[in-house]
């Protein structure tokens, strides 16, 4: 009852974020230079085309009337239609969606079962050999651009080993297990880098606690030590610290998706900047926000389920 | 193995290896775009990911000949123009149907023109603004124009015109003619076209197919129906560098818009060939020539020496060799590329004379260290490349050249609005006319000569002459004096031309991308 309640108080407290959410994207968008009726139409369009696309877009109405059709029809669901894709944008976020969301998973899963391991390992060893290695190796994943280790990736994995596709998307769960594999391993070195130093930390932090000393000399079995209380409670720094990078990770997907070829948000919010396409950016904005302030009442809950402690606050 | 067996084997393999035998025919051509399309719909491309396609999927009553320049039968087996220029009639061949089997008749020409000439609902309304009414009499069409138009057999050989299914588009769903269309692109299928392929997938952004018009009318050398392919599948990999290796893994056939940095790489491989195809594409530099600039300064570039001396002073082969690694020639016409109908060589348009720079620079008087803005597209390598260069090339003259980087859609207000110096254009022709790049470059009244605000009242009048001279002589003399005023007058930097670079896989033939920038896959072929 009381999860139920605190999950409420939570949902409600996204409202006014969202209403600052709205504002901000309506402004940004419009204070980007250039004219979207350009974009639209191209350089080589008339004065009098330029002036008809800014009426049909609406805007050439003032800009709160603009921000109230903006608010009203996003709250029915209307997102309008896409500039470019002259198509309605909901539909083509929700059909780009499931492509980017499998890729972030996927890489996630990644990440966890590279670092993870790795940072026991680590941990474990602290300041010997295996330690320095593995945090050599990770270092290097984190200073190279996330684009960079994607064309590395595929020079080698794919073009030359031919281990992997160069790019696309495939159709099925299975088939794309394969095919996305590069793109989502070039955003897991990167997130797994960071993943891994704080599980080690967290880890080394747990191994130092009065309680895993008492667990000892109380006799219990290291695999029992590790399993309840390290791995545990050094989990909890690392929800957190997942949660609060799927910003990062959605950014990734801007720059992944792109090198890559896969059709998911990412690429297409790229897409969208480019072509001053106003109601496909609010849209990719706002599904971004819910899914961030999604991810991160789900990192709350997850939270508080590891740690009680969390839970009455 | 004796003689007999060897001497057999071998002529079984010239029967099997010699091409002239038998016709390739089907197989999949594997295409990797550098962009989707969105619409392909002839009236409603706007983009040339879409108007590059267009023919592919829909035919045109005339087609435009081998050569680029003239036209030839095509829906329209023969076509005449009326003794005062005011009539085009033309006949339909006989049997004609859309890729589904349905007859395309005279109504669907009407539909299409009609449709291609409303200016409510396409932009490229205005390229056949001169027709007057379209009507049909059995296989007979006649298009009665309101005045003589020189330029409208070309566009009845171009995209926007092509035919499309009035059936289909009645049968459609949705409230506006667009609607119809993109439920009809979204759906795909054989109903809507009658070109060499049809629309049989599209999944926006990721993929596109298509399927083989099993009914086409033209024929390929073996005597049957074109195209010799069972279908195309395009795969949209925007990164270059992702865009060759897929090419270079063997998963694609074909990749196109190679960056030229890469051509030498890829000419040397010897699975590939590394295709350079003429095209329209010119790459200058327009210069505002306003007595003021936008903050109400003196504009120095207002003097036509000093806009001389800057395209004296600047190695055109120079700047190909470090932005196109040699893949592209200086313009030789001021006004548009050399493969375009109408253009006059003027090569050498401003060859390298420093010496020449500097005395035209003296005589306006202008002052060392006079700052100059060149406005470039951020992120873009080239531009880039291209500021360092005309900085370096230009400072002996004297002037401190500063960059200014925007992106595409602002540099496209500045152009409009006035406020800028010199920034980095470049331009494809989307007809096979000269009239649609001097209007944009030249003639004030359609785009304030590409924003930079020249004008010349002899230009203005010649242009509009040529739009309605019907001897091709007379009309040729004047573009010819066009381009030696423009030449003179130096609103642009003038500086290069650029091929259309696309990798092919030697397993392919008979791709190819016309001056236009169409993709035609008509007569290609792949043997695995």
């Amino acid at each position: 009852m009381k999860s139920l309640a605190y999950i409420l108080k939570r949902l409600l407290l996204m409202v006014p974020t969202f209403a600052i959410v709205m504002v901000i994207i309506f402004l940004l968008v419009r204070m980007l230079p250039g004219d979207p009726a350009i974009a639209i139409a191209g350089d080589k369009a008339s004065d009098a085309d330029l002036a008809a696309i800014r009426e049909r877009l609406g805007l050439t109405e003032p800009l709160l009337v603009q921000f109230w059709l903006f608010l009203t029809n996003t709250l029915q669901g209307d997102l309008g239609r896409s500039i470019m894709l002259k198509a309605p944008t909901l539909g083509v976020i929700l059909d780009r969606l499931p492509t980017t969301a499998f890729l972030t998973l996927y890489a996630v899963t990644l990440s966890l079962l590279i670092a993870g391991p790795l940072a026991f390992v680590a941990a474990l060893n602290r300041g010997r050999w295996p330690d320095a290695a593995i945090r050599a190796v990770f270092q290097v994943g984190l200073s190279m651009p996330v684009f960079y280790i994607g064309l590395i990736l595929l020079t080698f994995l794919a073009a030359r080993a031919r281990l992997f596709p160069v790019g696309g998307i495939g159709h099925g769960f299975v088939e794309n297990l394969h095919q996305l594999f590069l793109p989502a391993m070039t955003i897991a070195l990167y997130t797994s880098a960071i993943v891994m130093r704080n599980l080690r930390a967290a880890i080394i932090e747990v191994l130092d606690a009065d309680y895993v000393q008492f667990a000892r000399a109380k006799g219990l079995s290291s695999r029992l030590i590790l399993g309840r209380h390290v791995l545990r409670n050094a989990l909890i720094s690392t929800v957190t610290l997942l949660g609060l990078s799927i910003g990062n990770l959605m950014s990734g997907t801007l720059v992944t998706e792109t090198v890559f070829a896969v059709p998911g948000v990412g690429r297409l919010m790229l897409e969208a900047i480019f072509a001053r396409d106003y109601p496909l950016i609010q849209g990719l904005t706002l599904t971004f926000a819910i899914l961030v302030s999604a991810v991160f009442l789900l990192t709350d809950l997850v939270q508080s389920w590891l740690d009680p402690r969390m839970r009455l606050t | 193995m004796n003689t007999r067996r060897i001497a057999s084997a071998l002529a079984l393999a010239a029967v099997l290896g010699t091409p002239a035998f038998a016709q390739d025919r089907g197989g999949i051509l594997n295409f990797a775009r550098y962009d989707g399309s969105q619409l392909v719909d002839p009236i409603y491309a706007d983009r040339n990911p879409d108007i590059w396609m267009v023919a592919s999927l829909f035919d045109t009553l005339l087609r435009l000949g081998a050569d680029g320049k003239s036209v030839e039968p095509g829906l329209a087996e023969s076509h005449e123009m009326s003794a005062d220029g005011r009539t085009v009639t033309l006949k339909l061949r006989s049997g004609l149907t859309f890729a589904d089997g349905s007859p395309l008749t005279g109504a669907d020409v009407i539909f299409s023109l009609d449709r291609a000439r409303n200016g409510d609902l396409s932009s490229w309304a205005g390229l056949i603004g001169s027709i007057d009414k379209v009507t049909a009499d059995g296989d007979m069409i006649t298009i009665a124009l309101k005045t003589p138009d020189p330029t409208i057999l070309t566009m009845l050989a171009t995209f926007n015109t092509a035919i499309v299914s009035k059936a289909a588009f009645d049968a459609a769903p949705g409230a506006t003619d667009q609607e119809k269309s993109a439920a009809i692109f979204a759906k795909g299928g054989p109903g809507v076209g009658s070109g060499p392929f049809y629309l049989c997938g599209f999944e926006q952004g990721a993929t596109m197919d298509f399927c083989a018009n099993k009914g086409y009318w033209r024929q390929g050398a073996d005597g049957k129906p074109l195209p010799y392919l069972d279908g195309v599948h395009f795969q949209v990999i925007p990164d270059d560098a992702t865009r060759i290796l897929k090419l270079q893994a063997g998963e694609v056939d074909v990749a196109e818009f190679v960056p030229f940095a890469r051509v030498a790489e890829l000419q040397a491989d010897e699975k590939l060939n590394m295709e350079l195809f003429p095209s329209t594409r010119i790459i200058y530099s327009p210069i505002n020539v306003r007595a003021t600039r936008a903050d109400g300064s003196p504009n120095p570039l207002a003097d036509v020496r000093v806009r001389q001396a800057l395209n004296y002073a600047t190695d055109k082969a120079a700047l190909i060799g470090l932005v196109l690694h040699g893949a592209g020639k200086p313009m030789s016409s001021p006004l548009m590329a050399a493969a375009t109908q109408d253009s006059i060589d003027m090569s050498p348009l401003y060859g390298y004379d420093i010496e020449k720079a500097k005395a035209l620079i003296a005589e306006a008087g202008l002052p060392a260290g006079t700052k100059i803005t060149f406005t470039t597209l951020a992120g873009s390598a080239d531009d880039a490349t291209i500021f360092a260069a005309l900085q370096q090339m230009w400072a002996p003259l004297g002037i401190d050249l500063v960059v200014e980087q925007v992106d595409g859609p602002t540099r496209g207000a500045k152009n409009r609005s006035g406020e800028f110096d010199i920034h980095t254009y470049g331009w494809v022709n989307d007809v096979n006319d000269a009239s649609q790049v001097v209007g944009w470059l030249g003639h004030t009244p359609t785009a304030n000569a590409v924003g930079t605000g020249w004008e010349d009242a002899t230009f203005n009048s010649l242009y509009e002459a040529a739009q309605t001279e019907m001897d091709p002589a007379k009309r040729a003399d004047e573009f010819a004096q066009m381009q030696k005023i423009y030449a003179e007058a130096a609103p642009l930097l003038f500086m290069y031309e650029t091929p259309f670079a696309v990798a092919v896989s030697k397993q392919v033939s008979g791709y190819v991308q016309t001056p236009l920038g169409a993709n035609v896959f008509e007569e290609a072929t792949v043997s695995r």
